[in-house]
């Protein structure tokens, strides 16, 4: 075991360590990957003679520079990340001392630890793809440490390696697939704070102007949708993610305090808790199935009013669909929407004092707009009709490029002065103007539309179909939607985005590293996409509800050991078929019977301490026995001349010869 | 035949180890060599009783003996023979060369020309030789032991695979044991003995002993361990070379004939491995230039004896 590593195996395990830190450089410190290449450039100066190998001093200080970078790259202690780059340190470093092979096995298992955890951070089909080639790559790597002899040229020994590394992996497939389908999904007994200072992607919590105009650039998933049924219109896809009831004169935000998610959770439960008796549940359902990308909030986005919602999620007064964490893996539910229905037949006076609040001062001639407005029409409908029509027939402009509006009076500003703006502007002025006039609304934010993606018959909203509109409340017709951007740019919920600011072209137009905007591409970036959401909703979706759903399909009801029966055949199936295919059962043909008996006599012996070599004839082994083992000695000669004269000795009567063996093996016990 | 055959054996084996001192694998050897139709090539230094061993063979079996010193400057001819012009006669006459013997010791073979080497294979292979297009053939037996220094090799040309091959067995005597070293020092000469030695072959029965060797018996159980061996010397990452077809018979005929020295009708895996390595060792070669006789005691200690499977 203790044998030195080759030159070429110190080549291909370099080579498995770039493979394998090279995808957390998305992740971790970049200058990692430099340690990695600069300590598999000193290995290698070291092995072509041009070094000498680094005394422990050095690698004292070279552990301690690396640890000092780690602190100074504002890694939190303690957090997986920190964890995780302390682990690649240590793993780039190692390459430098690997002189046995003992050395070598250790990296790779290391290596091996490594694939694993870079799941922590990215479950797409691309990092599962590249996943498996760091494990051939690794394998080869095994492989390559292991060889003694260099007798292939160098690209017939990787073709080689990587080859029966290959074989090897796929041999583990079935068992794999197995584990995969039947394994326990456990719950983890413990946690590390993981990725603490999380990126955030998507609508936030809050609208102040300019968070939808960013989001409008990105051409990143949000989620994916499949319906059971027939898919609703367009235009009625309103995917409603948070309800944002307080205004304090320039931005919007769900209550009078700070976002947290606790007290949210808190007041879910309690004051603000879902009240589905006060709805009158009207028109066909829409049932569906979404999958959420990670975006490191909880906010899941939902026809409204979703009823029957699977999964840990909370709901709120507001209609609103929510998980219980941040998330911070792709997330599947599945929930019926009733989008007739009647919701809020009364208004909790709670939800009334929300949706009606405004901060005390502040634009006076949006406030005096509202009054005149409010006294020329006859009802609430008519008012709000009104000021849509306001909407529409004045000078508004849907543009992605609004000018700015200062810290004060921007509603003022708004309605009066700029008149351009998206979503956002329109959606909070209206929600203003309906306050200011006494009638109870609010703005809520989410995505509108999505792309249908034909190949795989479902639908994608991207971040830049983030959208805000508002919503009234009156009595007899409950919370209705009412998007005024609808009113200046009634493509943007028919089309999208896309068309919306076709006329001024700035549809991603800082995100230059979109395909989006190539048009050829379209079909295959569908066909990609739908390969990637089979990958998220069969595989990654595949949680401890799935498995049990999927069993319970196939084994009807669950018991232990009905599962332990499949899983046991199963198991065992792969076994018989690897001892068949790689020939493990298959050791050499029976031997003929006087050489199993003669065997047998062999093992006797050894019990009683005398071990026949493999090259020891029987003849000679006798005398050595015999020598050894006196009281034994006539039955040894005798078996032995027995056996002789059986073999090698043409014509001998098989049949009492065996006979005789089988006596003398009897009489040797 | 007056004598039978155990006897017949057991007395020419005593006549020689009378001559070569506590050798009597090796004397074995060579005389199973004899018997199987082969020829012998000892390699050793000088001084270890080669010569000693060869005439003592030919007094033995009663055969004619020649022998030549072989040296960068040997011709063909001055193996052979050649054609001389009679001038009573008119006529070419053919002068045969000392190789027209029934036992002819080349000492020192790697020490001649590869010409001259080949001219002395090519007889020990057709067992006649071809001058001026007439073919005369060799008397028989024909039995060639050639000696080769393996220590100076400055000035030689050893001799290549393919020649080597022709030789059935390759043997050492090695130094003697201490009892026997002292008895050399007190003056015996076992070349003294020479003349005294009683003949106890002739060509006659030579010939019938020869003619015994193939009906040596040997079972499937004895052939499998042979392919085993045969093919372990064919394993790319133990050998280089492995044996050759030729040198598997070669193998089964040495062990025949040692069989039938120690007086058996049937072949035992003991006489397979006595004479494995005297076989195989100058045919094989390992990987890393490893010298073929040790590799071929590697192959001995490695191919398990039991068994019905052929490798």
């Amino acid at each position: 075991m203790d044998k030195q590593v080759t030159y070429s195996g110190m080549i291909w395990l370099l080579a498995a360590q770039l493979v394998v830190m090279l995808p957390f450089v998305f992740h971790l410190p970049f200058w990692l990957l430099p340690v990695v290449l600069f300590a598999a450039g000193w290995r290698l100066w070291v092995l072509a003679g041009g070094a000498v190998q680094p005394g422990n001093m050095t690698k004292l200080l070279l552990v301690g520079l690396g640890i000092g970078g780690l602190l100074l790259s504002g890694l939190q202690f303690p957090s997986l990340e920190a964890m995780s780059a302390l682990l690649l340190l240590g793993f780039a470093f190692k390459s430098l001392e690997v002189i046995r092979r003992r050395d070598a096995v250790v990296v790779v298992f290391i290596g091996y630890f490594l694939v694993a955890l870079h799941f922590l951070y990215t479950q797409t089909m691309l990092a599962g793809l590249y996943g498996a080639f760091s494990l051939v790559v690794l394998t080869g790597a095994m492989i390559g440490v292991q060889q003694v002899v260099e007798e292939f040229s160098a690209a017939q020994n990787v073709r080689f390696n990587l080859r029966l590394a290959g074989v090897i992996l796929l041999q583990c497939l079935p068992l794999m697939v197995l584990l995969f389908v039947f394994a326990p999904r456990l719950q983890p007994l413990w946690s590390l704070p993981l990725m603490v200072d999380q990126a955030k992607t998507g609508v936030s919590d809050h609208m102040a102007p300019g968070d939808i105009e960013k989001l409008s650039q990105s051409d990143e998933l949000a989620f994916r949708v499949t319906f059971k049924g027939e898919r609703p219109p367009q235009d009625q896809l309103y995917w409603r993610g948070l309800v944002l009831n307080h205004f304090d004169g320039r931005e919007w935000r769900q209550f009078d305090d700070a976002y947290d998610l606790e007290r949210l959770k808190y007041a879910a439960a309690h004051e603000y808790a879902f009240h589905p008796e006060n709805m009158q549940v009207l028109g066909d359902p829409v049932e569906y199935e979404a999958v959420y990308e990670k975006s490191g909030q909880p906010w899941l986005f939902t026809l409204t009013p979703a009823l029957k919602v699977d999964g840990e999620v909370l709901q709120a007064a507001d209609y609103r669909v929510m998980a219980a964490q941040d998330v911070q893996a792709p997330l599947l539910l599945k929930a019926t929407s009733y989008p007739q229905s009647l919701r809020d037949v009364q208004l909790d006076p709670y939800v009334r004092q929300l949706a009606l609040q405004l901060p005390t001062g502040g634009n006076p001639r949006s406030r005096d707009l509202a009054q005149r407005l409010r006294a020329q029409a006859g009802s609430e409908q008519a008012y709000i009709d009104k000021v849509l029509a306001r909407f529409r027939e004045q000078q508004f402009y849907y543009t992605l490029h609004p000018p700015t509006l200062g810290e004060s009076d921007t509603i003022d500003g708004f309605l009066f002065t700029t008149q351009r703006g998206f979503c956002a502007h329109y959606a909070g002025s209206f929600v203003f103007l309906m306050r200011a006039a006494g009638i109870p609304a609010r703005v809520v934010a989410g995505y509108q539309g999505g792309e249908w993606n034909a190949q795989g018959k479902y639908l994608t909203v991207h971040q830049y179909d983030a959208h805000a509109w508002a919503e009234v409340w009156q009595a007899g017709k409950g919370w209705q939607r009412v998007d005024p951007t609808a009113m200046i740019a009634p493509e943007r919920t028919e089309q999208g985005l896309e068309a919306a600011v076709q006329a001024e072209g700035s549809f991603l137009e800082n995100n230059h590293f979109s395909t989006r905007n190539v048009a050829w591409l379209k079909g295959l970036r569908q066909k990609l996409d739908a390969v990637q959401y089979g990958w998220q909703r069969w595989v990654l979706g595949y949680d401890g509800e799935a498995q049990m759903g999927f069993l319970q399909a196939l084994l009807g009801e669950l018991t232990l050991a009905k599962v332990a029966v499949l899983v046991g055949g199963l198991g065992g199936a792969i076994v018989l078929a690897w001892l068949l295919l790689l020939g493990l059962a298959r050791r050499g043909e029976r031997e003929a019977l006087e050489h199993q008996l003669y065997r047998r006599f062999c093992a006797l012996l050894a019990k009683r301490g005398v071990v026949r070599e493999a090259g020891y004839a029987p003849g000679a082994f006798a005398l050595q026995a015999a020598q050894a083992l006196p009281t034994s000695a006539a039955l040894i000669r005798e078996f032995t001349q027995v056996y002789e004269k059986l073999c090698y000795q043409p014509d001998a009567d098989g049949q009492a010869a065996i006979k005789r063996l089988k006596a003398l093996l009897r009489a040797l016990k | 035949m007056t004598m039978a055959v155990p006897q017949l054996i057991h007395a020419t084996l005593a006549q020689l180890n009378k001559v070569i001192l506590g050798k009597e694998q090796q004397v074995r050897l060579a005389l199973s060599c004899l018997l199987a139709n082969g020829h012998l090539l000892l390699e050793d230094l000088p001084g270890m009783g080669k010569t000693t061993l060869a005439h003592a063979l030919a007094q033995v079996c009663g055969l004619e003996y020649k022998r030549v010193q072989f040296t960068s400057d040997l011709l063909p001819a001055d193996l052979i023979g050649a054609s001389v012009f009679e001038m009573q006669s008119g006529n070419f006459r053919f002068h045969p060369g000392p190789v027209f013997s029934q036992i002819f010791l080349a000492d020192e073979l790697n020490r001649a020309t590869p010409k001259a080497q080949s001219a002395l294979l090519e007889a020990m292979e057709e067992g006649q030789v071809s001058v001026d297009g007439t073919t005369h053939r060799l008397p028989s037996p024909f039995f060639v032991i050639a000696t080769q220094n393996p220590q100076s090799q400055a000035g030689t040309f050893p001799l290549p695979e393919s020649q080597l091959d022709r030789f059935l067995l390759r043997v050492s005597l090695g130094y003697p044991a201490p009892a026997v070293e002292r008895e050399l020092l007190l003056g015996r000469n076992g070349r003294t003995l020479l003349a005294s030695l009683p003949q106890v072959l002739n060509g006659q029965r030579l010939k019938a002993l020869q003619s015994l060797v193939p009906q040596v018996k040997m079972t499937d159980t004895l052939l499998d361990y042979i392919q085993r061996l045969i093919a372990q010397t064919r394993q790319t990452d133990v050998c280089q070379l492995g044996l050759s077809p030729r040198g598997a018979q070669a193998l089964v005929k040495s062990a025949q004939s040692w069989a039938l020295l120690q007086g058996r009708g049937h072949v035992l895996p003991e006489d397979v491995q006595a004479v494995f390595v005297a076989v195989a060792g100058h045919r094989i070669m390992g990987r890393q230039e490893t010298q073929g006789e040790q590799l071929a005691r590697h192959i001995l200690s490695k191919v398990d004896v039991v068994g019905n499977g052929r490798g």
